[in-house]
């Protein structure tokens, strides 16, 4: 977006530690609605991150299914449960657990490391040469819809399939 | 610059999903994990698509199919942990040796 320079990073910094918060509160919160809520907050925040970079299109279609419906099916499976068996369940640290925190550690640390080293001014150097440079005449939305109509037309049809099997197949079992 | 730093969270998102979906004894504490993995591939699709590929915007379309493909996972997650709960009267993951009887 076209956003002037402070504005931009201000912007980037505040929905940063809105996801950072989020994400840590999904993990580490005992009440699994208030997980399930910062979830969702997290999931708004991911949407003004897709509107900052230009992508309108899939930052309304994360708001609708992700949020709007998403969201909503998991809040009704949590309240679904039975509630009274999760106070019991204060977070003990088990070996497990450490375990598993050194190993999501070290793969954030090589993901880190990773993201660092490359030299992304020299891909972003020789792959704007190659793109020509025209004017925005058509939008980011009709953009997709040309590509899904045209290029991608298997895969969209086909996935409309996959979500009518997986409905009939949800429904089928949650009704016994 | 700001490439560097989006990906960094998307890391972070990543690795926090990992271990959330690795140590919740919560079935559906599970599924939201596996929720932020995705989300975190799918900022990670739209990030590049929109400093690499302007004119055809493959990486968005991607995570199109990724968001249906997620949805469709989060009915069927939710419908068999609905059942499992049906049976069983608790959603414990320890509870391993579902298919004993």
């Amino acid at each position: 977006m076209d956003l002037p320079g402070p504005i931009h990073d201000f912007l980037l910094v505040f929905l940063g530690s809105g996801l950072i918060l989020g994400g840590l509160g999904v993990v580490l919160l005992t009440n699994p609605i208030y997980s399930a809520f910062s979830l969702g907050l997290v999931l708004v925040c991911i949407s003004l991150f897709y509107i900052l970079s230009n992508s309108h299109f899939v930052a309304a279609a994360q708001l609708l299914i992700y949020v709007g419906a998403i969201n909503v099916l998991i809040l009704f499976a949590v309240m679904f449960m039975n509630g009274s068996e999760y106070y019991k369940d204060f977070n003990l640290w088990t070996i497990g657990n450490g375990l598993t925190s050194l190993v999501c550690t070290s793969i954030l640390v090589s993901l880190i490391t990773t993201i660092l080293d490359t030299s992304w001014y020299g891909i972003i150097w020789t792959t704007r040469s190659n793109q020509i440079i025209e004017q925005d005449l058509i939008s980011n939305s009709q953009q997709i819809g040309i590509h899904l109509a045209t290029d991608f037309f298997f895969p969209f049809e086909f996935i409309s399939i996959i979500l009518l099997v997986a409905l009939i197949g949800a429904i089928a079992m949650a009704r016994q | 610059m700001m490439l560097k730093h989006i990906l960094v969270l998307s890391a972070y998102l990543f690795s926090i999903g990992i271990y959330g979906l690795i140590t919740s004894r919560n079935m559906v504490r599970a599924l939201m994990c596996l929720e932020l993995i995705l989300n975190a591939v799918n900022i990670n699709f739209v990030t590049f698509s929109d400093f690499f590929d302007s004119r055809q915007l493959k990486g968005n379309i991607f995570s199109i199919f990724v968001i249906a493909i997620a949805a469709a996972e989060a009915a069927i997650g939710s419908a068999i942990v609905s059942s499992i709960y049906r049976n069983r009267k608790s959603t414990r993951i320890n509870q391993s040796t579902l298919l004993n009887k």
